[in-house]
C-alpha cells in the first residue's frame, strides 16, 4: 500500500479513536479521556500533513486536481480551524464536531476515486492552489459550523453558542468570497471571461447568497436557536455546490 | 421610495429570487438560459439599487469595511452590466503559415485592429506516448512494445514483425503510408503475421481496435499509453494598425494582450496538425469589476477582523 494511504488511514482511525474516547468520557464521566481525544485529534492531523506531503512529492505538484484530492484538503483544513477556535474561543465542543465531520469526510473520501492524472491544460496554473485552498478552508469552516449547531441545538445550547456559530460562518463567508474571487480572476486567465455561469460558479454564488442572507438575518435579531437551524440548511447547498454540481450537473468544473 | 429601496426586506426579497431563479435555471430549465432575459438584467439592477440605497443612506455614520464591502458589491455588478454590452469575444481559426484579421462570432466577422500569423503550433506531452501491442490466444494476453524492427514471440504462434510504428497514419495520393502530423492523433502499427499458412502484412489502428478482428484466427490490438496533453501553444507574430511588430507564444493559461484585447488559446484539431483556434476577448467591464474584487475583498478582511 502507498505511503500516503497508510498515513491517511491511520489520520482516519486516530479520528474514529478520538470519537470513541469523547463517547466514553461522556458515558463514563472520565474528562480525562476527553483529553486523550484532543490529543488523537492532534495526531491525526500531523498524519494527514505527512500523508499530503508525501501525495504531493510523488505528483509533484499540488494535490488539488480532482475530488479525492480536494477533500484531503478540505479535510486539512478542518483541524486548524477547530483548535483555533478551542483555545481562542473556549468552545470544547468544538473537538468532537471537527472529529465527527472528520470521520464523515475521511469516509466519503475513501469513495472516490483516487486515481491521479496529469494535470489537464487549464488547471495548469498557480491559481489552482489559492482557488481550490481558500474554497476548501470555507467549506471546512462552514462544516464545522454546521456540526457546532447540530451539536448546540442537540444540547439545548444554541443561546450559548451563538457569538462561536457566527465567528465561525464569518470566516466560512470569508474564505468563500476569496475562493469566488480567485476562481473568477483564473477564469478570465484560462477561459477568457470571468464569470460563465457554469454551474458550479452559478452554485458557489447560490450558497455566498444564502450565507449572505444568513448573516443579515443574525445581524437583525435572528438568534441563538433560530440561528444555528439555519446553518445546516446552509451547509446543504455548501453539499450540493460541492458534490451534487458534479454528479448531476456537467459544465467547465468537472475535474472537481 | 429610498426606504424601501434601502430596505432589509427588499434584500431578502432580493436574494430569495436571484437563489430561486439561479436554482430553476441549473437544475430544471431545458430552454433558453434566464441568464440573458431582461428581467433578469431587471434584477441585477434591483440588486444593486438595494445595496446603493442601503451604503448611501448609512454613509455619514456606517464603518469603513461596511462602505467598502456593499460598495465593492456594487461595482461588481456594474462592472458585470459593462461586461454584457460591452465585451466583445470572437474566434480565430488560423492556420500555420498563413495570416488573418479577422475574427467570427456565429456567422458575423469582425475585422480586428491588428492581424495574426500563425508561425507555429505546438501539442506538448506530459512524456513520449507508448504504442504498445497486446496478442491474444485462447489461452494468453501479452503485451510488447511496438518499436519498429522488433519481433514478438507468442507461445503457439508464428512470430509476428513490427515493420512500422506511426504517430499519425495518413496516405499520399500514391498510396503511401506518411506521418501526417507529429502529434499522437492516429496511432497505427504494421505488423507481419501468419494466419493460415499466409504471411500478410497489416495495420493496426489504436482508434479502430476492432480492424481484423474478424479475419484473425488471434486477437491483436494496439493502443496508446500515457498520451496525456500538458500544453498546447501557438506561436504568432501580431502586427498591429499603427505598424507595430511583436512576436508570442499563446498557451493555455497564458493569454497574450495587445491592443486592449486579449487572445486566448482556446482549441486546436487533431486531425489537422496545423491548425490553431485563438480567442480574442475585449472586456473594459472586467477592470471595473477587478476594482469591486478589491473593495469586497478589503471590507471582507476588515469586517472579519471586527
Amino acid at each position: 500500500m502507498a505511503a500516503q494511504i497508510i498515513l491517511f488511514n491511520a489520520s482516519f482511525g486516530l479520528c474514529l479513536a478520538a470519537l470513541a474516547c469523547w463517547s466514553a468520557a461522556y458515558v463514563f464521566r472520565k474528562p480525562r479521556l476527553a483529553a486523550a481525544a484532543v490529543w488523537a485529534l492532534g495526531l491525526a492531523w500531523l498524519a494527514l500533513s505527512a500523508g499530503l506531503a508525501v501525495l504531493w512529492a510523488k505528483l509533484g505538484r499540488a494535490p488539488l486536481s480532482n475530488q479525492y484530492e480536494s477533500m484531503l484538503a478540505l479535510l486539512w483544513f478542518v483541524f486548524p480551524i477547530a483548535f483555533y477556535f478551542h483555545r481562542a474561543a473556549g468552545r470544547t465542543e468544538i473537538m468532537p464536531a471537527a472529529a465527527l465531520a472528520a470521520s464523515l469526510l475521511f469516509g466519503a473520501a475513501a469513495l472516490l476515486d483516487k486515481t491521479a492524472h496529469p494535470l489537464m491544460p487549464a488547471l495548469r496554473s498557480d491559481w489552482l492552489i489559492v482557488h481550490v485552498l481558500s474554497s476548501m478552508a470555507a467549506y471546512a469552516a462552514f462544516a464545522l459550523a454546521a456540526a457546532a449547531a447540530g451539536w448546540a441545538l442537540a444540547k439545548r445550547q444554541a443561546e450559548a453558542a451563538d457569538e462561536f456559530l457566527l465567528r465561525l460562518t464569518k470566516t466560512g463567508f470569508a474564505f468563500l468570497t476569496l475562493g469566488i474571487i480567485t476562481g473568477s480572476v483564473w477564469a478570465d486567465t484560462a477561459w477568457g471571461a470571468w464569470w460563465s455561469w457554469d454551474p458550479k460558479e452559478t452554485w458557489s454564488l447560490i450558497t455566498w447568497l444564502a450565507y449572505a442572507a444568513a448573516l443579515h438575518l443574525r445581524k437583525n435579531g435572528v438568534r441563538g436557536f433560530k440561528f444555528a437551524a439555519i446553518l445546516p440548511a446552509c451547509f446543504a447547498l455548501v453539499l450540493f455546490t460541492y458534490f451534487g454540481v458534479n454528479f448531476l450537473l456537467s459544465g467547465m468544473h468537472s475535474y472537481g | 421610495m429610498i426606504k424601501f429601496l434601502s430596505s432589509l426586506r427588499l434584500f431578502f426579497a432580493v436574494t430569495l429570487a436571484l437563489g430561486a431563479v439561479l436554482i430553476y435555471q441549473t437544475l430544471f430549465n431545458r430552454g433558453a438560459p434566464v441568464y440573458g432575459t431582461p428581467w433578469f438584467a431587471a434584477l441585477g439592477v434591483l440588486a444593486a439599487a438595494n445595496i446603493a440605497a442601503c451604503a448611501l443612506g448609512r454613509a455619514r455614520t456606517a464603518s469603513a469595511r461596511f462602505l467598502l464591502l456593499h460598495t465593492g458589491l456594487v461595482v461588481i455588478i456594474l462592472g458585470a452590466f459593462l461586461t454584457r454590452f460591452y465585451r466583445f469575444e470572437a474566434e480565430l481559426p488560423l492556420r500555420a503559415g498563413e495570416t488573418t484579421d479577422t475574427a467570427y462570432a456565429g456567422t458575423a466577422a469582425y475585422k480586428l485592429p491588428f492581424s495574426v500569423t500563425l508561425e507555429d503550433f505546438s501539442l506538448e506531452y506530459y512524456a513520449e506516448p507508448l504504442g504498445r501491442i497486446t496478442v491474444e490466444t485462447d489461452g494468453s494476453r501479452e503485451v510488447f512494445d511496438a518499436k519498429e524492427g522488433t519481433v514478438i514471440e507468442v507461445p503457439g504462434l508464428a512470430p509476428i514483425k513490427v515493420l512500422r510504428a506511426v504517430r499519425d497514419f495518413g496516405l499520399t495520393a500514391g498510396n503511401k503510408v506518411i506521418e501526417k502530423s507529429p502529434y499522437w492523433h492516429n496511432p497505427a502499427v504494421q505488423l507481419e503475421l501468419k494466419s493460415g499458412g499466409k504471411t500478410r502484412k497489416l495495420w493496426f489502428f489504436s482508434n479502430f481496435p476492432a480492424m481484423h478482428a474478424q479475419t484473425l484466427p488471434f486477437g491483436v490490438f494496439y493502443a496508446v499509453e500515457q498520451a496525456e496533453i500538458k500544453n498546447f501553444t501557438s506561436a504568432v507574430a501580431l502586427k498591429t494598425a499603427a505598424g507595430r511588430e511583436l512576436k508570442a507564444k499563446i498557451s493555455v493559461n497564458r493569454p497574450f494582450k495587445v491592443d486592449g484585447y486579449t487572445l486566448y488559446q482556446t482549441s486546436y484539431d487533431p486531425a489537422e496538425a496545423g491548425y490553431s483556434l485563438l480567442t480574442a476577448t475585449l472586456d473594459r467591464g472586467a477592470w471595473v469589476v477587478y476594482a469591486g474584487f478589491a473593495m469586497l475583498l478589503m471590507g471582507v478582511l476588515l469586517w472579519l477582523r471586527k
